[in-house]
């Protein structure tokens, strides 16, 4: 048990982040602002809840619970997401902004799991930077497009990017067995990835006419909204949470 | 051809479609032609993105891994079919713009089921179920369609629309065989949708305006009433096979007709929801209002960005 | 009504490598890029696809079903058709 602890806990954080973001974007299917676009986020939607199911497969031996268990019943206190998958979806700018950071940080850690020791996680990731590849595609795509296009998105885009830039550093909080996972050669561990993160992302928003707050060396300045790796979510896990458990919980014994 | 009387053209028209050859966006038709085909398709398309809203209420709580993947397909599904049916009427020059102005405005009619609430997760499971084989059995007529695009999308919807009914059918299933209280949830589902299910197919022909040239043109093949009797027949076993009932006492088949009976529903009220009175009307309206509003500025952006 | 919802592409599906491209429909999109996105979700997220064109709806050029001239072929041109021939249909029965 005490072996495959700090795999555990990299397998939770992942999936929990897929999980919630995924319950987040699919609050959009329906209400996009062009039908087009609809059918888009729907997709991105599926596509993260899909992953989060394949990190949950890989858990359920090592924690004996099913994915829907692992998701429908286990406790908010028990999730690992960082604070930064729960928050309501905001207007389209946040999501978007969100969407792209979040892709960006799949595309590092999906790329470095590729390389991983343990096999079933180089399996997992090969699977998912396809699916991951192209939402980036599109969510660079509406970056670029949205911080070039009116004042009114402009300005949305910048506002959104202020709030999340901060929280969206809480995906690479360190994990407590990240000392561990690094010398196993599982994964490089958080602090590399966020570097590899901002160098991909400071381009691409500076071409969009966005900035971040980062000082000379790429270092973000500013403080990082952390807590969600050690269980110290914000009330919009709990939330998040409460709906999409609701349902499979209503009734004692029953199975949907 | 430019010296063409209209009496010419129309037997000309009418002969096309006597033969069974289709009518394609560019032909001359009839102007009772077109604007009866503007309206039956934006009519269908404002359905399915109004459609999206009872059932989409149930993304954020859908049961299980499996549920939510399938619910946010098949509400993205009606996104597609909304999206597909536009185009369509957009072949006969009405632009999206303008059709999503007449919804939006309460000007547009769209189906009556969508005006109704979805207080249980069973009742999505319900809707896809009875509400899409219901709407199954009419696109499957609809593909044939003298419009050529209209019936090209109705078979690529029909396709997508037989996963809807599978689905919610195996939501109900699940239910039924359930606990004693999922038992009582899926009966009082079925309660809630069987009357507004058998009002989707419309009116008697006899009280139809729009009926008879829609038939006498094959924009559909089928009477309303032969469209409810084909639903009636087809889902009434099913329901029973799984120990559910029929919310009609009356309802039996008939060896005689080798159809079954049935009470038909209160033409009143089907009056009333779609011409805007039903209990959710006003609040499926302002949703979409609000997404269509809030997302004008993306809109703008994206078209000045390129 | 100042609402835009953008220009409309028509969307061209391959099934596989060898296939033809077949119009399955349109999107609307505000540029080239972003309609092959879109057109991939609508069109690409069921099936079977290896390739998508797409081309500005305005740019098809298309011929008149009005004029019926166009593609009258009202003399016998049976000469060119195979059928015409009594010869042995393969090479190498």
């Amino acid at each position: 048990m005490s072996s495959s602890a700090p795999l555990i806990e990299l397998l939770i954080a992942m999936a929990d982040d897929e999980l919630v973001l995924g319950h987040r974007d699919a609050e959009w299917t329906g209400h996009a602002p062009i039908l087009e676009e609809d059918i888009a986020f729907s997709n991105i939607a599926q596509d993260e809840i899909g992953h989060s199911l394949i990190w949950y497969h890989l858990l359920e031996p090592l924690t004996g619970l099913t994915p829907d268990q692992a998701a429908f019943v286990r406790p908010a206190k028990d999730f690992r997401c960082c604070r930064f998958v729960a928050y309501p979806k905001g207007d389209f700018a946040y999501t978007v902004v969100r969407q792209y950071l979040f892709d960006e940080a799949e595309q590092v850690r999906l790329t470095a799991l590729a390389e991983s020791t343990n096999e079933q996680l180089r399996q997992a990731a090969a699977k998912l930077l396809p699916e991951e590849t192209y939402h980036l595609l599109h969510t660079k795509g509406l970056v670029e497009r949205l911080g070039r296009g009116t004042d009114e998105s402009r300005g949305r885009m910048q506002a959104a990017l202020d709030i999340a830039f901060p929280q969206a550093l809480g995906m690479f909080e360190s994990l407590s067995s990240e000392d561990q996972l690094i010398r196993l050669g599982i994964f490089p561990g958080h602090r590399a990835l966020q570097r590899q993160w901002i160098e991909r992302i400071l381009p691409v928003l500076s071409g969009a006419s966005l900035s971040v707050g980062v000082d000379g060396s790429g270092r973000p300045l500013g403080q990082p909204d952390l807590g969600g790796r050690i269980g110290a979510h914000t009330p919009y896990l709990l939330e998040a949470l409460s709906d999409l458990q609701r349902v499979y919980n209503s009734e004692p014994g029953a199975i949907w | 051809m430019a010296e063409m009387s209209e009496a010419a053209r129309l037997t000309d028209f009418e002969a096309r479609i006597d033969r069974g050859e289709k009518i394609e966006p560019g032909d001359w038709m009839p102007d009772a032609y077109r604007q009866n085909l503007i309206r039956m398709i934006s009519q269908h398309a404002h359905s399915e993105i109004v459609g999206q809203l009872p059932e989409g209420k149930w993304i954020p709580y859908a049961p299980g891994f499996r549920r939510k993947l399938t619910l946010i397909a098949k509400v993205q599904d009606e996104a597609g079919h909304g999206q597909l049916l536009y185009a369509a009427a957009e072949s006969l020059g009405k632009t999206r713009e303008a059709m999503m102005d007449e919804l939006l405005s309460g000007k547009a009619k769209y189906a009556n089921v969508f005006n109704y609430p979805t207080p249980h997760w069973a009742d999505v499971g319900v809707i896809g179920w009875l509400v899409d084989t219901a709407a199954v059995i009419n696109q499957t007529m609809l593909a044939q369609s003298s419009y050529g695009p209209y019936g090209r999308a109705m078979r690529r919807i029909c396709y997508e629309e037989s996963f809807h009914i599978k689905q919610g059918y195996d939501a109900v299933l699940a239910m039924a065989r359930g606990t004693a209280a999922q038992r009582l949830a899926a009966q009082e589902a079925i309660d809630r949708w069987w009357y507004p299910t058998l009002m989707m197919s419309g009116p008697p022909d006899s009280m139809s305006t729009h009926s008879r040239l829609a038939l006498r043109w094959r924009i559909k093949t089928k009477s309303n009433e032969q469209v409810r009797q084909e639903f009636v027949d087809h889902i009434v076993p099913q329901i029973r096979a799984l120990g559910l009932t029929v919310p009609d006492a009356d309802c039996a088949f008939d060896a005689a007709t080798g159809h079954h009976r049935y009470t038909q529903p209160d033409w009143e009220e089907l009056k009333r929801v779609v011409s805007g009175h039903g209990p959710c009307n006003q609040e499926r309206l302002a949703v979409r209002r609000k997404a269509h509003e809030e997302g004008r500025w993306v809109r703008e952006a994206l078209q000045v960005a390129s | 009504m100042t609402d835009t919802q953008w220009s409309t592409w028509e969307v061209f599906h391959q099934t596989k490598r060898g296939d033809p491209h077949e119009h399955v429909g349109s999107v609307h999109a505000p540029d080239p890029q972003m309609a092959l996105q879109l057109a991939r979700d609508q069109f690409a997220r069921r099936l079977k696809c290896s390739s998508l064109w797409v081309v500005r709806t305005s740019d098809i050029v298309m011929t008149d079903y009005q004029d019926p001239t166009f593609f009258a072929q009202t003399t016998d041109k049976s000469y060119r058709d195979p059928k015409a021939f009594d010869a042995p249909e393969k090479r190498h029965p």
